[in-house]
């Protein structure tokens, strides 16, 4: 009896961390401003085209591979890059689109 | 270039992410392609957007704020065409109209008397009913207010009952804004401090 509560046990934390795993936390438990932010970002994701959504999908498979620490990196990395005046972003992403073409390898 | 890849390249190309030889491909493919610049001017417009979303909690009191201010400017302006519709109605006229109707209302309305049949149930009676109640004024709450919150609460606050694909993925979009700038974010530091020659 206590084997079969056991591996039911162990089968139910393997689906849950499955399926966080696989998307994040559910719905439910996000806070009404994170599900607010969702719902603001999703409508403006499924105005773009399929194949951009893709891209973006992509991406997230890549972001949600990487240890939680390297998540909160870029979150952070990201205040600091919004935070920028307009200006500065747009010399940022310029300077980004120069690193991305530098010569590789030296 | 087709549009397909184009279109393939539009993302990309508004973050910066592409070789300057497409970059270059695009650019002459738009150039003769009105939809692909329609497509790279919404994107662009999309994404920059995307981007002015605040990540922390300030959208939801700056939305319930403007909700709210919406609503009472809703219910002043429904207020104002309720008096401007009986405005011109002479004070006693419309004095006169209401003790009638009370008086008719208090009379006929068959609340409290179920069971046993009353004039006020007779069709004539119900007739007289109809007649006298015309020039009532509109009691329930206004439509248009009714809209004005629905409108936009459909188009700021989340549904009860999320898309399939948000419920699925909610940290996708959550995250989004990261998502779509994650390489440059990746490497933030080491662009910041890095020394490029210059253009051309």
């Amino acid at each position: 009896m206590r084997l079969y509560t056991a591996i039911a046990l162990v089968a139910l934390a393997a689906s849950v961390a499955r399926a966080q795993s696989w998307g994040g936390r559910p719905w439910n438990d996000l806070t009404p401003q994170e599900q607010e932010r969702a719902w603001q970002n999703y409508r403006r994701y499924r105005q773009l085209p399929q194949e951009q959504q893709k891209g973006l999908e992509r991406r997230y498979e890549r972001f949600r591979a990487m240890p939680p620490e390297e998540q909160q990196r870029l979150r952070d990395t990201y205040q600091r890059y919004r935070g920028l005046p307009r200006e500065e972003r747009r010399e940022f992403t310029e300077k980004y689109r120069r690193w991305r073409e530098r010569p590789r390898g030296n | 270039m087709r549009c397909g890849s184009a279109q393939k390249l539009i993302v990309a190309a508004v973050d910066g992410e592409i070789t300057p030889e497409r970059r270059r491909d695009l650019d002459e493919h738009v150039a003769a392609c009105t939809d692909c610049l329609a497509e790279l001017r919404a994107t662009e417009s999309l994404l920059g957007a995307l981007e002015s979303l605040p990540q922390e909690a300030e959208v939801p009191s700056l939305v319930e704020a403007a909700t709210l201010r919406r609503m009472r400017v809703a219910a002043a302006e429904e207020q104002e065409r309720k008096e401007r519709r009986w405005g011109w109605f002479p004070a006693p006229v419309l004095a006169a109209a209401g003790v009638a109707v009370l008086a008719l209302t208090i009379n006929l309305r068959p609340e409290g008397r179920q069971g046993t049949p009353q004039p006020a149930m007779t069709p004539e009676a119900t007739g007289v009913r109809q007649v006298a109640r015309a020039p009532e004024p509109p009691a329930p709450p206004p439509a248009p207010r009714q809209e004005v919150a629905v409108a936009t609460a459909d188009d700021a606050l989340p549904p009860a009952d999320p898309p399939p694909d948000l419920a699925a993925a909610p940290e996708l979009f959550m995250n989004l804004p990261i998502i779509r700038n994650m390489e440059k974010l990746e490497h933030f530091e080491a662009i910041t401090m890095v020394e490029l020659p210059p253009n051309g």
